[in-house]
């Protein structure tokens, strides 16, 4: 593409290509991380091999595009026209994909005629979603700028310097109501005003993509999916604030986003909508990826910032903010790519428009990773102040068949669990917060009746501590001191005391730690004593876990009413402990039985279940 | 950015303060009589706030006094109210199980009653991991040491945990220690596994450095500080060498 003059030259560019016609047909072959995992790419090169077996010309088009959401079904195909997804695809589906559903229209592969066939928008995984931030994800192919353009890409960026002041752009982020999208929900305006009046010769505008929370994939799936979003916000965001420079923070273990957002940049400078003189405006912004330095804290601000100055990736202490002291000094913007990419929908279309999703403190929509033990897991968008419930029960159906709800956790480690009586709260930044969980970048864990809160405290804690650099005292010390105590609980040792011990330790904890990551590492501890003591009192004082998960305090039982004898359990027991004919209830012998509990997910009937200890007779000494 | 001699006005403790604008919480209290415990501070190395001991409390949020900036009137600070206290005998407590005998930390420990955390037991080695050696050794000029590693794994070390090539064997690092930690020998000098010769002072003949920090320094003709107050005070008053013992 030649380099784009000016904005009026760009804007015909826009309609030029809004108004081209589209393929007759079209397949998107799902590109987001679980597709990609589970063979997308060798699925889409099988499909373009069958398409060019076949020759067929440019009518017909099969891409790699973002993640189409429903993981739990990938890898996923989307059909064009028609728009709907098939999901399971194999490599066998591929020529029935081209010959039958490319040319033909009509659904093909073995799944798309089954029950999970033709997901389409009605599904009830789409149909409660607002899609603004994913709303490309199946629609281009993410590296082409053109395709960006076509779908209304840069409108904004020709909005503001054609007509716009870098003021009148700020304050229509400020006006929106916008809330950082990485973890605090910090007011995005606040940040850019204070930006902009920060006084220095040199300022900078970052983007922090270095999301590192266990089972989160909402960044990932942004930088992968729409690699443009985030560079336009962020042009918008330097030309608001009067910087020259910017970074985007990419944790290195996502090496397809590095490429993705490396390939934007450069045809986005190439089109001349970065670099210098931006369309003409005199305008000029030069962005760079900076790999992540490997530590779950560079994603705190202050240590990211550290991180990209080359230095050893550790927050300071941030009594002055960063947008007066940030990067080498200077006046700093900083947000979450997630938030990034909300700016050229509201600069473009208004804050008016943005405020008409979410509600009034809790604008717009957010992008969350929900998995864990529910039925469909994925990529999902929603309104912020949707009740939980709609997500963890209508999007993503609620648990596995024989399992009940417990707990859902929200925003990480940084995160708290909440149990089934917060599933009405509307999930917004000062409802979580309320509730002892924050937003985090949108990570959505559920957990059923299997999983012990106890146990999940251990591994969060154990994960930061692991994390944790070192730098302050009740960090480093602290979270080694809690989780010696979680981990006596879960093996059997805890005390009486302990659940005492440990909210006061953990209070103090997130009182008087350096950074926002200690000052939260507590929170899925706090969270769960909060919401689920008895369990903490059970492991502390009975030695009893109810959830079957530490091993050696509880023995499991079989309801003879709810089991059907399938024999799923007597296939998981590694002891050999369980007995019983086909289709008749079975049994479980204590004195050869481990109480290592791998019967109790295995039961899809409800029917095995963990008891107490002194329910049961103990195990022969002897054996 | 603001230069004039703008004063901030507030109290600590109830006591009313004036203090130049951006002055530290810290060094205010100083003036003011009153004593916050510190340790990762060191009045003539940059702050790091990093050991936590010198919270004090502000409208129920905790602050490390000795990085916090006063920039703004009206604000009240407590060093000894019970959320203050309880967080430094928090703290406390986790230092204690680093630094056990530190005599330092016993005597804040026996003021507020608290022992050391009895999970925390395995990593008693005297070092609180407060920096302070870092940061004197890059204030003296050199970075042959560093804190090494992440989470409780972190350590005080030269690189590759080897003798650091870099020590021009100053002992800047084991002076600045809290809890004399870094093991040393003054005469003869080894530090970090390393011996090192000294140079004796041309005027008196008491040794003055290791050649290696004399370099690093760049003075020509070094002699050692007592002898170097003493020429200058000759040069300046002109009496009879009698006047001036040696050092």
């Amino acid at each position: 593409m030649d380099r784009l003059k000016d904005p009026i030259e760009l804007e015909a560019l826009i309609g030029r290509l809004a108004e081209a016609p589209s393929p007759r047909g079209r397949l998107w072959v799902c590109g987001g991380p679980g597709c990609l995992a589970a063979g997308a790419g060798r699925i889409h090169a099988a499909i373009r091999e069958a398409a060019e077996a076949r020759g067929l010309g440019d009518g017909y088009r099969a891409d790699l595009t973002g993640c189409l959401g429903l993981c739990e079904k990938g890898p996923l195909v989307g059909v064009e026209p028609g728009d709907y997804v098939v999901g399971g695809v194999t490599l066998e589906d591929c020529e029935g994909l081209v010959g039958e559903t490319l040319l033909n229209g009509r659904p093909a592969g073995r799944r798309a005629t089954g029950a999970d066939g033709a997901i389409d928008q009605g599904h009830p995984f789409y149909e409660p979603q607002t899609r603004l931030i994913t709303r490309r994800f199946g629609r281009i192919v993410p590296e082409s700028l053109d395709d960006y353009l076509k779908t209304g890409g840069y409108s904004a960026l020709a909005l503001a310097l054609g007509r716009l002041s870098p003021l009148e752009v700020s304050e229509r982020v400020e006006r929106s109501g916008l809330r950082g999208r990485g973890g605090g929900g910090f007011p995005a305006g606040r940040k850019w005003a204070s930006c902009r009046l920060a006084e220095g010769a040199v300022k900078y505008v970052l983007a922090n993509g270095d999301e590192g929370d266990p089972g989160a994939f909402m960044n990932r799936s942004l930088m992968e999916g729409d690699p443009f979003s985030i560079i336009e916000g962020m042009t918008l965001g330097a030309y608001a604030v009067g910087a020259a420079v910017g970074f985007v923070y990419v944790r290195h273990e996502y090496p397809l986003s590095v490429e993705r957002l490396n390939g934007a940049i450069g045809s986005a400078e190439r089109a001349g909508l970065l670099g210098e003189n931006i369309l003409g405006s005199g305008f000029s912004f030069r962005l760079e990826t900076v790999l992540g330095g490997g530590a779950f804290v560079c994603g705190e601000s202050t240590a990211l910032m550290a991180s990209i100055e080359g230095r050893e990736g550790q927050p300071r202490v941030k009594y002055v903010r960063s947008t007066e002291r940030g990067l080498w000094d200077s006046p700093t913007l900083l947000q979450n790519v997630e938030t990034w990419a909300n700016v050229p929908p509201i600069v473009g279309r208004g804050p008016g428009w943005f405020r008409s999703m979410g509600t009034g403190d809790n604008p717009g929509t957010k992008v969350f990773s929900l998995v864990g033990q529910v039925r469909r897991s994925g990529l999902v968008e929603m309104p912020l102040g949707t009740p939980i419930r709609s997500l963890v029960f209508g999007v993503g159906g609620g648990p596995r068949p024989g399992r009940g709800f417990k707990a859902v956790q929200i925003g990480g480690p940084s995160g708290g669990c909440l149990p089934s009586e917060a599933l009405d709260l509307p999930l917004d930044f000062d409802n979580l917060a309320k509730a002892g969980a924050i937003m985090g970048s949108g990570g959505l864990i559920v957990m059923d009746d299997l999983s012990c809160m106890v146990d999940v405290a251990r591994y969060f804690t154990g994960f930061l501590m692991g994390e944790s650099c070192g730098k302050c005292t009740p960090c480093r010390e602290g979270l080694t001191s809690l989780h010696g105590i979680l981990d006596d609980l879960c093996r059997g040792r805890g005390r009486k005391g302990d659940p005492l011990e440990l909210g006061k330790v953990a209070s103090m904890l997130s009182k008087t730690a350096l950074c926002g990551l200690g000052q939260s590492a507590a929170n899925p501890l706090l969270s769960t004593l909060r919401h689920f003591g008895e369990e903490y009192r059970e492991h502390a004082e009975e030695g009893f876990c109810r959830s079957g998960r530490c091993q050696g305090l509880f023995w499991p039982e079989i309801n003879h009413e709810l089991c059907v004898g399938c024999g799923a359990c007597l296939a998981a027991c590694p002891a050999g402990a369980i007995s019983g004919e086909k289709k008749a209830p079975h049994e479980i012998d204590l004195a050869a039985c481990v109480s290592c509990g791998a019967c109790l997910p295995a039961c899809r009937f409800g029917a095995a279940r963990a008891v107490r200890k002194g329910a049961r007779p103990e195990r022969r000494r002897d054996s | 950015m603001n230069h004039t001699h703008r004063k901030v006005t507030g109290t600590i403790d109830g006591r009313k303060f004036e203090a130049p604008h951006g002055a530290t919480l810290l060094d205010t209290a100083k003036g003011l009589g009153l004593t916050i415990p510190t340790l990762c501070h060191h009045p003539g190395l940059p702050p790091d706030g990093n050991c936590r001991l010198c919270l004090v409390e502000s409208g129920g949020r905790l602050l490390a006094s000795c990085m916090y900036p006063l920039r703004s009137d009206g604000e009240a600070f407590l060093t000894a109210s019970p959320l203050a206290l309880e967080a430094r005998a928090f703290v406390l407590r986790l230092l204690l199980a680093r630094a056990p005998n530190d005599a330092y930390l016993l005597g804040l420990a026996g003021e507020l009653g608290v022992g050391a955390d009895p999970r925390l037991t395995d990593g008693a080695d005297g070092c609180i991991r407060c920096g302070r050696c870092v940061r004197a050794c890059r204030a003296a000029g050199s970075e042959a040491i560093a804190l090494v590693g992440r989470g409780r794994e972190r350590k005080v070390a030269g690189p590759f945990f080897e003798a650091p090539i870099d020590c021009v064997g100053c002992a800047a690092c084991a002076r600045a220690c809290p809890t004399g930690h870094i093991a040393y020998s003054e005469e003869p000098r080894s530090i970090w596994g390393r011996d090192f010769d000294l140079e004796p002072c041309p005027l008196c003949g008491r040794p003055m450095g290791t050649p290696e920090e004399l370099r690093r320094a760049g003075v020509e003709n070094p002699v050692c500080p007592a002898c170097r107050r003493r020429e200058y005070s000759k040069s300046l008053m002109g009496l009879p060498e009698a006047s001036f013992p040696a050092p």
